[in-house]
């Protein structure tokens, strides 16, 4: 279908004018924080409008295309559409930012001035949107950069003390991750002469020799595994994580992760399978090596915030392994993992950041214990995020744990059978590390006695705007877990078209 | 006359121009060797518009260029001698350092 | 009945979120909810047991679509034959039991509300485990369970022992559940279906490998869920809960989810012998391990629990050699008197203010109506006819000799030394606690009626469920559809008779020492040998050393290499950049004569290259 739809481009408008109108306008606190909520609540329902309106039985093809020309020197064209893989990232992604507008509402962190925070929130989420429809290897880079920016921002300006070191570190590791990405983008472009993701995609890697193959997806392995982030390239995310604010925190762990493991699917799997089936094997390795590394050094951590930010490193482990199994249930686990984990770290983030809010902390021994008994709404949400992340069956975290494990089972793509099962098993050991330290961690703080310095400490529980900002990631966390179907239909019959 | 005459005494005008910019202290003196070396190469100019004796003369032409290049800039040159002279009492390019990088007082580690 | 079996644990998953929920505006408390939801279940349990009654062995299945993954499609559904019909039946009456029971005994608590959800909650998952169609379902149901236990033990979550237990149970079983995983894995891409009717009518099709595979990973499910050896360390733990959950799941339902398991999908084991060889030697281990520990240990729960770990090894142990009809007797029969016991006990514990049987004694005098019933569930546990229990033990013991072969003979012997141990324990427990004089300090009194209510129920139950040996209209076997190659339940009176001498004997010498000496703890006269058998032949103390220490090392030195090592690549190479900058920087000084002479010598390299280049 070659006609031209406006939906996607009116999809990225809507943010950018939102992030146009914050800018230039001179509003009100207050006006600025309805501007934000009502604009990405209009992304919200632009995107579950084309939700509606999306072809499901044909989830392979590309839809909603735009196609134009751009750039014809460099051999560019606007090219944007939404498939299978893509539609659950577009939702969660408004939903997410939706959320984040909603908790700015009610609490914007030091040093206030929500009109600029919003702006940027807003540019990020048109960034990220339009790196999950991008169709054209140019027009994804464009605005995978796009997002760099005011992530940096919202770091430096309204993040945490050790702000300035994590901004900068963040910056320019994942700009590193983007430059590999380039030049991987430009390998490919110098033997198969096109940008477009679709005609690579169908050609999938024809006209590419084998070593082309294989360099170009070693060096976006490395480029998005900046992004993912996968061991031992993700020494970003901790700081990056603690230092940032609560909505930044939720929109790096619930979305920015995702980019990289997508672009993973859609790119290096798609157009260099050759390349993918060669390195698949050291990619498994490297995930599975992160799940057990992100465990233990979860159980050593004595930051609430730094703990959670590891727990994402390990879960986007089992994404980046059922991608290395090149089955269609390894893809099918990555695509269902991405979600559940944004649902779910999205709502972990939330929870430590009112935490951090309340005591004015995130350390575990200063917090003491007994959250539970002190903010019993919080602390229950807090023991429902952590059982929902350690993968508890029946919730949404399990399905991308246990399909992964099950890609590695019967691995695809000429992989070592022995390899990947021993790799599965190491992976079952990490799930039973995860459950440790999430058990610890909510025996340290959800449990126990509330500490001597906090038991006459007045505290307001949760306000409106967390109820609201909490509770449809409780249900979708559990939604998805009963019902797994809402997700795994859609991108069924993509994952098959990757994998011809 | 034999076209290596011309070119070997242009090398060594050439050369006095080098070692005298690269080794006079005094701004003056830089100049007035600024000067040799661009007469060597009109010189050379010259030289080598006798030997090929072509329709355009394009050796004559871009010698006459040169010479207006030379006057120009010796007198840009000397006016800023000059104004550097009555500013800082002094002609000597040794001392003529403010373009140097300075040790920055303290590095501000952002690697942290 | 394909359209309405799911409501068996719809109802109680519904009661246990509208409890959560409303529990503030509800009128009689957070009970009401808890109790109906449960009531609901076991009535429409009770109306599948009367639909399968006339063929319990024909299996009625009913299910949807769930979701595709990957080139299969799971479904969702439920799996209603004689013997899911039956167990959820004797859920569902345990489940309501405790429920009622509980409005007494936690009367007062603050977190009442949120207790009985979970226990609802519990029932539901468990009861979902038991319908279940498909292996994942089953799966979820038996891991929500054992979120469930993990709530419930660490109930009084203010003190450390409840904190510490609960993780080391959930931990503890997840390590079999990765085992489970695992074993679901093998069975269901090798039958290229995750039901579980699927799965077991291919189990004999399937290759050697995939299915002794599979089932030996599933046995790794099983030992943890059900606490045997190794993985039995939570259990004793575990009655750091609240004493109702302690009959209810750690007794009758969750911890018996394994042992159901095992029967469920039998088939996949009896093709994988290697398997169920495996199983009959931990179950041996188990048994007796178990009862020996039980006979020194001082905490009225502890030894329940511990009894518990053994009569669960029996009903593996029975699996192991043939006798299925056998041990899903003794599975009912356990869930009853257990539960009794352990309801027995908390009438106690409640009465005395202790666990520690060193200060109690002599409570018949006070609480006649739970030393009774009590005296019925320790005569039960011990195997003396007609109670429950004991014909069911009794038929495991006369399949293991049937069988014969090394495995049959090694379950007979040590089956029996264990009989001898369980009526020693039981014995001791019971004198302890009831009889001679009191020891400790607190105003004794008997409890309620809606706690003793439960208790005579249960043990009318225990008495009628000797009934069943006999193959008439409500023995077992006709009521449990048995699979093929299984051995039928048959008690002979030698058997019977063997064995009540055993008990008798056990039970006599015990009483014999407590007369000598009243004030005393018979386990004493074994002297020295006291000591490991009161550690648990230190198997913690093992774990601890073995796995948790280096765990927790090994989490600290990861943190160092990461800030130290990794991350410090990282921040170097950044400084290197800066470091770079300043000596570069150092080039610049300004002076003009320096940069010429630079300019010069670079000019004269390039002019001598090209030259050579061209002349070449």
């Amino acid at each position: 279908m070659t006609t031209t739809s406006a939906m996607l481009p009116v999809l990225l408008a809507v943010p950018a004018a939102g992030a146009a109108v914050l800018t230039l306008a001179p509003l009100s606190d207050r006006a600025a924080r309805l501007v934000g909520v009502v604009t990405t609540s209009a992304a919200l329902v632009v995107s579950v409008v084309l939700a509606a309106d999306f072809d499901y039985g044909n989830g392979a093809r590309l839809q909603h295309v735009i196609d134009v020309r751009w750039l014809p020197a460099l051999d560019v064209r606007f090219h944007l559409g939404v498939d299978g893989i893509s539609l659950p990232l577009v939702l969660l992604t408004t939903l997410l930012t939706l959320l984040c507008a909603i908790h700015t509402v009610g609490s914007t962190p030091e040093p206030g001035r929500p009109r600029q925070l919003l702006a940027l929130m807003l540019l990020l989420e048109v960034g990220v949107l339009g790196t999950f429809v991008a169709a054209d290897l140019i027009v994804f880079f464009v605005f995978f950069e796009i997002v760099l920016i005011p992530m940096y921002f919202l770091i430096n300006i309204w993040g945490g003390p050790g702000r300035r070191v994590a901004a900068v570190k963040f910056i320019l590791y994942t700009l590193l991750g983007s430059a590999l990405m380039l030049v991987g983008f430009l390998v490919i472009y110098s033997q198969a002469g096109t940008f477009d993701m679709v005609r690579l995609g169908r050609e999938h890697g024809a006209h590419l020799s084998s070593g082309i193959q294989l360099l170009a997806f070693v060096l976006l392995m490395l480029g998005f595994g900046i992004k993912s982030p996968m061991w031992p390239l993700h020494t970003w995310l901790p700081d990056a994580h603690t230092e940032a604010p609560t909505v930044g925190s939720v929109l790096l762990a619930g979305v920015l992760l995702k980019m990289g493991t997508y672009g993973l699917i859609r790119i290096a799997v798609d157009e260099v399978p050759d390349g993918a089936r060669r390195a698949a094997p050291a990619l498994a390795v490297l995930a599975v090596v992160g799940i057990g590394y992100a465990a233990l050094a979860c159980l050593g951590q004595r930051d609430l915030k730094r703990l959670v930010a590891f727990s994402s490193v390990g879960h986007m482990g089992f994404v980046l392994l059922g991608i290395a199994t090149l089955t269609p249930i390894g893809l099918q686990a990555a695509l269902i993992g991405n979600v559940a984990h944004g649902v779910i770290t999205g709502l972990l983030f939330f929870l430590a950041g009112a935490v951090k809010d309340r005591f004015h902390t995130s350390e575990l021994d200063e917090l003491g214990g007994g959250l539970l008994a002190k903010l019993p709404m919080t602390g229950g949400a807090m023991l429902f995020a952590a059982i929902a992340s350690l993968g508890l069956p029946g919730l949404a975290g399990f399905w991308g744990e246990m399909l992964a494990m099950l890609g590695a089972y019967s691995p695809g793509g000429g992989s070592s059978r022995p390899l990947f099962v021993t790799l599965m098993a190491l992976a079952g050991v990490g799930t039973i590390l995860t459950a440790v330290y999430f058990l610890a961690m909510l025996r340290r703080i959800d449990f126990g006695i509330v500490a001597d310095r906090w038991r006459d400490v007045a505290m307001r529980d949760v306000a409106v705007t967390d109820v609201v900002a909490w509770t449809p990631l409780v249900v979708l966390a559990v939604a998805i877990g009963v019902w797994p179907r809402i997700v795994l239909a859609v991108g069924e019959s993509a994952v098959s078209g990757l994998l011809r | 006359m034999h076209l290596a005459l011309a070119v070997v005494l242009s090398a060594l005008l050439f050369g006095v121009g080098v070692y005298g910019v690269l080794a006079r202290r005094n701004a003056v003196a830089l100049l007035m060797a600024v000067e040799l070396m661009l007469n060597a190469a009109n010189l050379d100019l010259v030289a080598f518009d006798a030997y090929w004796r072509d329709r355009l003369h394009g050796g004559q032409v871009f010698a006459l260029f040169l010479v207006v290049i030379a006057a120009a800039e010796v007198g840009v040159g000397l006016a800023i001698v000059l104004a550097v002279f009555r500013l800082r009492d002094t002609s000597d390019v040794d001392e003529l350092t403010e373009l140097a990088e300075h040790e920055p007082a303290q590095v501000a580690d952002v690697t942290g | 009945m394909s359209h309405w079996a799911w409501l068996i644990p719809a109802l109680p998953a519904i009661a246990a979120v509208v409890g959560l929920f409303t529990a503030r505006w509800m009128p009689g408390g957070p009970a009401v909810p808890a109790i109906a939801g449960t009531a609901g279940a076991l009535g429409v349990a009770v109306a599948a047991l009367a639909v399968v009654e006339d063929a319990p062995a024909r299996i009625r299945e009913s299910s949807v679509e769930w979701s595709p993954i990957g080139g299969m499609t799971l479904h969702v559904g439920t799996r209603m034959d004689g013997l899911a019909a039956v167990v959820a039946v004797m859920v569902c009456v345990v489940a309501l039991l405790v429920q009622i029971y509980s409005t007494a005994y936690m009367a007062g608590d603050p977190r009442y509300s949120a207790y009985a959800a979970e226990v609802s909650l519990f029932t539901a998952a468990m009861l979902l485990v038991v319908v279940a169609s498909d292996l994942f379902e089953l799966l979820i149901g038996w891991e929500v369970m054992g979120l469930c236990s993990y709530l419930l033990i660490g109930h009084y979550w203010q003190t450390e022992g409840a904190r510490a237990a609960a993780v080391k149970a959930f931990i503890t079983t997840r390590i079999g559940d990765t085992g489970f995983l695992f074993g679901i894995f093998v069975l269901g891409l090798g039958a290229h279906t995750f039901d579980i009717s699927g799965v077991t009518e291919q189990a004999s099709s399937l290759s050697h490998t995939t299915v002794t595979a599979g089932a030996l990973l599933l046995l790794a499910g099983v030992v943890g869920k059900s606490a045997q050896f190794p993985l039995h360390v939570w259990l004793p733990d575990a009655m750091a809960g609240p004493t109702p959950i302690s009959a209810l799941i750690h007794a009758a339902t969750m911890v018996a989810a394994g042992i159901f398991l095992l029967a469920r999908l039998y088939p996949v084991f009896v093709a994988a012998p290697v398997a169920l060889t495996v199983l009959g030697i931990i179950a041996c281990i188990t048994m007796l391990g178990a009862a020996l520990a039980a006979l020194a240990d001082d905490d009225l729960k502890r030894v329940l629990a511990w009894s518990t770990v053994s009569q669960l090894a029996y009903m593996a142990a029975g699996l192991a050699v043939g006798g299925w009809t056998a041990s899903v007797y003794h599975l009912l029969a356990h869930a009853a008197f257990k539960a009794l016991l352990f309801l027995a006990a908390g009438s106690v514990l409640r009465t005395v203010g202790t666990n520690l049987m060193s200060e109690m004694g002599g409570l018949w005098r006070a609480m006649p109506v739970t030393s009774i019933t009590a005296a019925i569930g320790a005569l039960a546990l011990a195997g003396v006819p007609p109670f429950a229990g004991a014909f069911s033990k009794d038929g495991i013991l006369a399949a293991a000799r049937e069988r014969g072969g090394g495995l049959g003979t090694a379950v007979f012997v040590v089956g029996l030394v264990t009989l001898a141990v369980t009526a020693a324990y039981v014995t001791r427990l019971f004198v302890r606690t009831f009889l001679g004089g009191y020891r400790g300090r607190a105003q004794l009194h008997e409890s309620p009626l809606v706690m003793t209510g439960p208790l005579v129920l249960l043990s009318a139950l225990v008495l009628a469920l000797g009934l069943p040996a006999l193959p008439h209209r409500y023995g077992v076997s006709r009521w449990l559809g048995a699979p093929p190659s299984t051995r039928s339940l048959h008690v002979g009176i030698g058997e019977v008779a063997l064995t009540t001498l055993i008990a008798l004997v056990s039970i006599g010498a015990v009483l014999l020492l407590h007369s000598r000496r009243p004030a005393t703890d018979p386990v004493a006269v074994l002297g020295p040998v006291a000591r490991p058998l009161a550690r648990a032949f230190y198997v913690d103390e093992v774990y601890d050393t073995t796995l948790v220490r280096p765990v927790r090392a090994l989490a600290r030195g990861v943190v160092r290499v990461d800030s130290g090592g990794v991350d410090a690549v990282v921040v170097d190479a950044g400084r290197t950049a800066g470091f770079a900058g300043g000596a570069l920087r150092r080039l610049q000084r300004g002076n003009i004569q320096g940069y010429l002479t630079g300019l010069v010598a670079g000019v004269l390299v390039v002019v001598i290259s090209v030259s050579l280049a061209v002349a070449r």
